[in-house]
C-alpha cells in the first residue's frame, strides 16, 4: 500500500501546529507537571528539571524536552503470538484497529438485555475478536464476577488463551503490571524475546490537567524496562478537565504527551511510545463526557497533526458513539469518527464494539466495526492510475455507446478493484432479501457473531507455556491477597 | 470421468475457448458421443460456474467468458447434436429483449442478454426505446419462447402493460412468455400487468427464463 500521507486531513495550519508545540514547551517550563511518584521526581530532577518535592511539581526546560523527543522511536511493531497478526505502526502506513477497552456493560447477544459484563462474556469477546479479520489487536474487557484484586492478571490469562493477536493491557497498579509483563515474558520465551517481539502493549493515561499518578509513572518506567509499546493516552475533557475550547484542549493534551515523553525517555531512552490524543468534550447540559460528538473527531485530527509533527505513531478514537443501541445514530457517529481518524493518518483506530460513551461493548457492534475498519482501509488504499488502470485502450476499443462487460480490460482488472464486504452488508435484490428472511443489519451482525463464536478456534498456547502461566498466576493471586 | 472431460471442464472454467474447442474435437476423435461431451463436460462445467457465481466467487464478466468457451465447444457439437436430437439454433430457445419506449437505459438489459446467451438462449436484442409495435413484430416474425422487457423509470414502466395488451390484441399473448425487469420493477407489478415472470437481476433472469422455456 502506498503512503497515506498525501491524503491526510488537517484542522490546524502548519503555523498553528508550531505554535501549539512552542506553547506546550512554555507550559512545561512555567506551569510544569505534577508527578506523584518519588522516583519519577528524582529522575526528572537529576536530568535538570526544577522539582518542588512539596507540591510534587516538576518544571521542565525546552532543552530537556528536545533531548527526550530525539530518542522516541518513529515506528515500532505491536507483535502478536501469531506473527501474521503483527501490527507495524509506520508513518503513512495502514491503520490497525482494536476494540475499546474496559467496558463495564454488555448487550446480551441472545436477549439484547443491557447487563453487567461477566467472565463468560470476556471469553466470548476474545474468541469473537480473534476471529474477526477487521479487529487487529485486542484490548481488555473485565467481568464483574472476577475478583477485584488481580482482575487485570486474570484478564490477561484469559486473553492469552483466547487470542493470538497483540493484547493491549490496562493495569490497576505497578505491582500487577510487572506480573503481567512476567506473564508476557513466559509466552514470548524470555525477556530478550519479548523486547524484540512485544506480544502485549499498554495504555496509560495521565490525569488531566497535567497530573501523572503513581501508576502512570510506574507504567512509563516498566514499559521502558520491558520494551513494551505504551500509548500515552491524553484525554482532557473540554469544559471539565480541559479548556472548553477545542484549541485549548489540544494545547493541554499536547503538553501532557510531552510530559510523558520526558519521563519515559529519561528512564529508558528509545522506549516505544504512541501519541494517543483522546480529546473529550463535556456535555454542558448533563455533564456527560461525550463520545460521538463531531468536535472529538476535529480535535483528534489536530492531535494527529501534532503526532506527525513529532514523528511518532498515533492512535485515535475511531468507531465511537453516544448511542445505546446498534442503531442509525451509532452507525452514523462511528462511521464519521473512523473516517476522520483514518484520514488524519492514525496508525491505530480505537473503539470497536463500544457504545454509550464507552460504557458498553456488544458482540454485534464488534462485527459491524470490523466491517467499518476494513472499509476504511480499502478507502485508504486508494486506486492505481497508471496507463493500464486509466483504460485508454479499452475506451478506444469499446467506443461510443458500447459496454465494457466483456472487454478484455474488464477481465484483466476485475479482481482487486472492488472490496468485497462480509455478509453483513446487503447488496441483493429486495426479492432475494425477502426470501432470506428480510434480516436487518443488526440481525445479520448477530448471526455472524454467533457463527464465529461457534466455529472459531483460537491458536492454542503450547501446553508447557500454559502450565507455566497458570503457576505464575496462581502464585501472584496468593501474593496479592497477603 | 475421463481425464479429457475433466480437462475440458477446467478449460471451460478458465474461459479458454480455444482449449475447449480443441478438447471437443479430440473427444470426438476418441469416439465419445456428442451427447456425452455436452452433458459431461460443457454443461457440467457450466453448472460449476453457476454454483461459484451464486456463491460470490465468480463475477459476471468471468461467467460470460466461461460461456464463450462453452459456445466455442458447442459450435463443434451443434451439427452432430442436430442430427441426434434436432437441436438447431440454440439449446434453450429464442428470447426477444428490449428496453421499452421512452427509456434509454441499456446496460442492465444488455447484461441480461449476455447472461441469457451464455446460458444457451438465442437472444434477439431490440435495443432501447423500443416501441410496442416493434415488440409485436419481433414476436410475430421471430417466434421466441420469451419476450423480455426492461424499464428503469417509473414513468416508462406502464409501457410494459401496453406491450402485453398489444400482444393480446395481436393474438400472440399465449404464444410467448413475458419476463420483465429493471430497478423500479417489482414482482407485484409483474403480477398486476399480467406478465409471466419478473427477475430482479441478470443471474436470476437466467434461472427464471430457463423455467419459462422448459
Amino acid at each position: 500500500m502506498k503512503s497515506t500521507e498525501n491524503t491526510w486531513i488537517k484542522v490546524l495550519s502548519d503555523a498553528e501546529v508550531e505554535k501549539v508545540n512552542e506553547q506546550s514547551l512554555k507550559i512545561l517550563e512555567t506551569t510544569g507537571i505534577m508527578v506523584d511518584h518519588e522516583e519519577g521526581l528524582k529522575t526528572l530532577e537529576k536530568a535538570g528539571a526544577k522539582v518542588d518535592h512539596q507540591t510534587k511539581r516538576a518544571r521542565i526546560s525546552r532543552e530537556l524536552v528536545a533531548q527526550c523527543l530525539k530518542t522516541v522511536p518513529d515506528h515500532f511493531t505491536l507483535a502478536a503470538r501469531d506473527p501474521k497478526q503483527d501490527c507495524p505502526l509506520v508513518r503513512g502506513g495502514r491503520p490497525y484497529s482494536r476494540n475499546g477497552g474496559g467496558a463495564d456493560y454488555t448487550l446480551d447477544l441472545e436477549t439484547g438485555e443491557f447487563r453487567p459484563m461477566m467472565l463468560a462474556d470476556l471469553r466470548g469477546y476474545y474468541r469473537l475478536m480473534d476471529g474477526l479479520d477487521g479487529i487487529d489487536f485486542i484490548a481488555p474487557v473485565f467481568g464483574h464476577d472476577m475478583p477485584v484484586l488481580g482482575r487485570d492478571i486474570l484478564m490477561l490469562r484469559e486473553a492469552f488463551a483466547g487470542t493470538s493477536k497483540n493484547i493491549h493491557l490496562r493495569t490497576f497498579s505497578g505491582k500487577t503490571l510487572k506480573i503481567m509483563f512476567e506473564m508476557a515474558t513466559i509466552v514470548a520465551g524470555g525477556k530478550g524475546e519479548l523486547k524484540k517481539r512485544p506480544l502485549v502493549s499498554l495504555l496509560e493515561a495521565p490525569v488531566s490537567p497535567l497530573k501523572f499518578l503513581d501508576v502512570s509513572v510506574d507504567a512509563l518506567f516498566l514499559c521502558g524496562e520491558y520494551g513494551i509499546p505504551l500509548d500515552v493516552c491524553v484525554m482532557p475533557i473540554a469544559g471539565g478537565t480541559g479548556p472548553v475550547t477545542m484549541a485549548g484542549n489540544v494545547q493541554l493534551l499536547n503538553t501532557e504527551f510531552l510530559g510523558g515523553v520526558v519521563i519515559s525517555q529519561l528512564a529508558h531512552p528509545g522506549a516505544p511510545l504512541q501519541y494517543a490524543p483522546r480529546p473529550m468534550a463535556m456535555d454542558m447540559r448533563t455533564g456527560f463526557s461525550l463520545a460521538g460528538a463531531i468536535e472529538l473527531g476535529m480535535m483528534a485530527v489536530a492531535g494527529a497533526q501534532m503526532a506527525h509533527f513529532y514523528n511518532v505513531p498515533v492512535s485515535l478514537h475511531g468507531p465511537w458513539t453516544d448511542s445505546m443501541l446498534h442503531d442509525g445514530q451509532s452507525t452514523f457517529e462511528r462511521t464519521y469518527m473512523t473516517f476522520m481518524a483514518a484520514y488524519a493518518g492514525a496508525n491505530v483506530l480505537v473503539g470497536a464494539g463500544m457504545m454509550q460513551q464507552s460504557l458498553v461493548t456488544s458482540y454485534e457492534q464488534l462485527v459491524i466495526d470490523s466491517e467499518v475498519n476494513k472499509t476504511v482501509i480499502r478507502a485508504l488504499q486508494g486506486f492505481e492510475a497508471d496507463d493500464g488502470h486509466l483504460a485508454m485502450d479499452a475506451i478506444a476499443r469499446v467506443g461510443p455507446g458500447g459496454n465494457f462487460v466483456q472487454d478484455p480490460h474488464t477481465l484483466r482488472y476485475l479482481r482487486g478493484e472492488r472490496y468485497k464486504p462480509s455478509p453483513l452488508i446487503l447488496r441483493d435484490s429486495r426479492d432475494a432479501w425477502t426470501a432470506g428472511g428480510g434480516k436487518t443489519f443488526e440481525q445479520r451482525a448477530k448471526e455472524i457473531a454467533r457463527t464465529i463464536l461457534k466455529e472459531h478456534e483460537p491458536l492454542p498456547l503450547p501446553e508447557d507455556v500454559s502450565q507455566a502461566l497458570d503457576k505464575l498466576v496462581s502464585d501472584a493471586m496468593k501474593s496479592l491477597k497477603k | 470421468m475421463s481425464n479429457l472431460l475433466e480437462q475440458m471442464q477446467k478449460d471451460l472454467y478458465e474461459g479458454d475457448a480455444d482449449a475447449v474447442k480443441a478438447g471437443v474435437q479430440k473427444a470426438l476423435a476418441e469416439g465419445m458421443s456428442a451427447e456425452d461431451i455436452l452433458n459431461k463436460s460443457l454443461l457440467a462445467g457450466m453448472d460449476r460456474v453457476g454454483c461459484d457465481f451464486k456463491a460470490g466467487d465468480l463475477y459476471i464478466p468471468e461467467v460470460l467468458m466461461c460461456a464463450n468457451a462453452m459456445h466455442a465447444g458447442l459450435g463443434v457439437l451443434r451439427p452432430l447434436l442436430a442430427e441426434s436430437r434436432g437441436v438447431s439454433q440454440s439449446l434453450l430457445g429464442k428470447v426477444v429483449i428490449g428496453t421499452v419506449q421512452g427509456d434509454m437505459h441499456d446496460i442492465g438489459k444488455n447484461l441480461v442478454s449476455m447472461m441469457l446467451e451464455g446460458a444457451g438462449f438465442e437472444v434477439m436484442n431490440l435495443g432501447i426505446d423500443v416501441a410496442p409495435e416493434k415488440f409485436i413484430e419481433a414476436v410475430r416474425t421471430q417466434r421466441p419462447k420469451i419476450v423480455g422487457m426492461a424499464a428503469m423509470l417509473t414513468t416508462t414502466m406502464p409501457v410494459m402493460r401496453t406491450v402485453i395488451e398489444a400482444l393480446q390484441e395481436a393474438g400472440l399473448r399465449d404464444k410467448v412468455k413475458v419476463l420483465i425487469g429493471g430497478a423500479p420493477v417489482t414482482s407485484a407489478f409483474a403480477k398486476q400487468i399480467g406478465a409471466d415472470a419478473y427477475a430482479p437481476d441478470a443471474a436470476t433472469a437466467v434461472d427464471v427464463a430457463r423455467g419459462l422455456a422448459a
